[in-house]
């Protein structure tokens, strides 16, 4: 199988090419940045295509993380994904940011807890817990800093994601530290793409995963009482 | 020649395939437009976010529809033109993005269209309206008068130094409790109002440029209604009215100095073009027909469906373009802000050669 992975949820634009058959990355390119992801994917995919030698239409699938992240990056993300398997006719598939923190951590040992953290600002941050064999033990949500903490601190607990020196930092004292400390800007775009082959195609097609709703109020304040 | 047409600037998702023929106009082959409105109603006004988490989640499919209504698949296409703004920017990356990834996949040219510049065009696409025309654009969102001389070459010859007519009547309907989005509304009561029981300003009335200015207007509506609230359903109706009609004096006088404008620098213009929600309500409409009266052009409003945001003006913008072999690579930055002068025309760099 041939997947095409994209990533540019966080501080990173990413892409990379997995071909299952040969069980490697054939193609791969990650540029750190904050934004200006619209402007940079597509050229990138095209590079990383070449690289791979691969054309879209021999393409399986396109995977893509939907988040949590930045809103306009999940949206650069998604736009393109669910634009390239319009174009060649392939499925797209999601995959979230905090699975994709994870999964490296879990593949090397699922016996103990995978803490997946990301930096939602004013003391939030978007937060999944992963127990033993890679099940949830605490669904993705954003949470204050000092909930996401209790949730969090489960034995030595490995903490993986843009939050994770946040998450260590405010650790509990009277539990076990966490065994490993993770801290990164951006998924690794290979397990995006590993993800997104063992992914399902029957869930539809990609949707944001925002865990927040739009910072608006209903506005009535300007209307004159009627008679 | 075949263009695939992707709009998504304000709060409507949509898509287009537009046939250019190379002769006087062109033809539509199909023209899908999602709106948001029942989303935004609540907020008195659309929400960027909210507007953009809208079009992420149906702009391929909107597109999808665009080609199987047209009878088309994607590989049929010329090329693959997206509205790049000026507009809400979340709403703008997605259809940008989305349009880019088509021509990734299927090595189409893609043309980075300006909003302002498709409904520049519209006239061609409707009526083969000729260059140099002189447009009105006013909408929620814009208010200019343009001398559109060709593709790429365009000058403006006013603008608002405020609101935009449109908005100017959205705020009036929130203030006055009626619904969105506010120019219907206004102008469904102002069919039973009088218009010169509350004497409102005509802001700008005289002056030699053609720019507007909505703010006095809007700020005189709301002390008038202030000052005798609570309102009776004619007392709306009289706001509605007056309101109304204090706009379309306006319009009529910034046209009248905008065609002069127009006129000076241009020459004659082959028609007064109007585009953009505004040119719906009946009562600036009729200002229209006597601006154009005045000076002996043609008024051209496109149908309805056309003057509003829509994909086919963009897939016509696009195909206007392509023709001129004016693409954009796959880096093009999305704009929140683009000012029509700023968008590139296929003779402007040898017109400014020649003029060293």
């Amino acid at each position: 199988m041939l997947v095409l992975a994209i990533d540019t949820a966080l501080a990173a634009c990413s892409a990379a090419v997995l071909d299952t058959g040969r069980g490697a990355i054939v193609g791969r390119e990650s540029l750190p940045m904050v934004r200006g992801q619209a402007e940079v994917l597509m050229p990138l995919i095209a590079r990383v295509m070449a690289q791979a030698g691969v054309d879209f239409a021999t393409l399986d699938r396109v995977a893509v993380t939907v988040g949590p992240g930045s809103f306009t990056g999940l949206r650069v993300g998604i736009s393109a994904a669910r634009g390239i398997a319009l174009a060649a006719g392939k499925p797209a598939v999601g995959l979230s940011t905090l699975a994709s923190f994870a999964a490296p951590h879990i593949a090397a040992d699922d016996t103990e807890p995978v803490v997946a953290a990301i930096d939602a600002r004013h003391e939030h941050v978007y937060l999944q817990v992963f127990g033993p064999e890679g099940r949830t033990l605490v669904s993705a949500r954003i949470a204050p800093l000092r909930e996401a903490i209790r949730a969090a601190a489960t034995g030595a607990a490995r903490v993986t994601g843009t939050a994770a020196e946040l998450i260590a930092a405010a650790w509990p004292p009277g539990q076990p530290p966490p065994a490993l400390i993770d801290a990164r800007a951006c998924p690794d775009i290979d397990w995006v793409a590993r993800l997104g082959a063992a992914a399902s195609v029957s869930q539809g097609p990609p949707r944001p995963l925002y865990l927040r709703a739009p910072d608006t109020q209903p506005q009535d304040a300007a209307r004159l009482p009627r008679r | 020649m075949l263009v695939l047409g992707i709009e998504t600037t304000c709060d409507e998702t949509a898509a287009a395939v537009v046939e250019w023929r190379g002769d006087a106009r062109g033809g539509i082959l199909s023209n899908v437009i999602l709106s948001q409105t029942a989303e935004h109603e609540v907020f008195g006004g659309v929400v960027p976010e909210i507007a953009a988490r809208a079009h992420v989640e149906a702009i391929d499919h909107v597109i999808a529809k665009a080609l199987a209504d047209a009878g088309q698949s994607l590989d049929r296409m010329d090329g693959i033109a997206a509205a790049a703004g000026p507009g809400l920017i979340g709403g703008v990356i997605v259809g940008l993005t989305t349009a880019k990834a088509m021509a990734l996949v299927t090595e189409k040219p893609l043309i980075a269209v300006n909003h302002l510049e498709a409904h520049a065009l519209t006239a061609r696409l409707t009526d083969g309206t000729p260059f140099p025309y002189c447009l009105f654009l006013a909408s929620g969102g814009h208010t200019q008068v343009v001398a559109v001389r060709g593709v790429g070459d365009y000058v403006r010859l006013g603008t608002t130094m405020d609101d935009a007519i449109g908005e100017a009547f959205d705020k009036t309907a929130k203030l006055l409790g009626l619904g969105y989005p506010g120019g219907p509304q206004v102008e469904q009561e102002a069919k039973r109002g009088n218009p010169s029981r509350f004497a409102l300003p005509r802001p700008m009335l005289g002056r030699d440029d053609a720019n507007f200015s909505l703010s006095g207007l809007k700020t005189a509506l709301r002390l008038e209604a202030e000052r005798i609230a609570p309102l009776s359903d004619q007392d709306v109706a009289d706001l509605c009215a007056s309101f109304q009609q204090a706009v379309a004096d306006v319009v009529l006088d910034r046209l009248r100095a905008g065609l002069k404008m127009f006129r000076e620098r241009t020459g004659a213009p082959t028609a007064l073009v109007a585009a953009g929600g505004v040119a719906a309500n009946q009562t600036i409409r009729k200002a229209l027909h006597r601006a154009a009266f005045e000076v002996g052009t043609a008024l051209v409003v496109p149908p309805p469906e056309l003057c509003t945001d829509n994909g086919a003006m963009i897939a016509w913008a696009g195909a206007e373009r392509l023709w001129l072999g004016l693409t954009d690579p796959l880096d093009f930055m999305p704009r929140a802000r683009w000012p029509l002068e700023e968008v590139r025309g296929w003779d402007k760099a040898a017109a400014t050669i020649q003029r060293k």
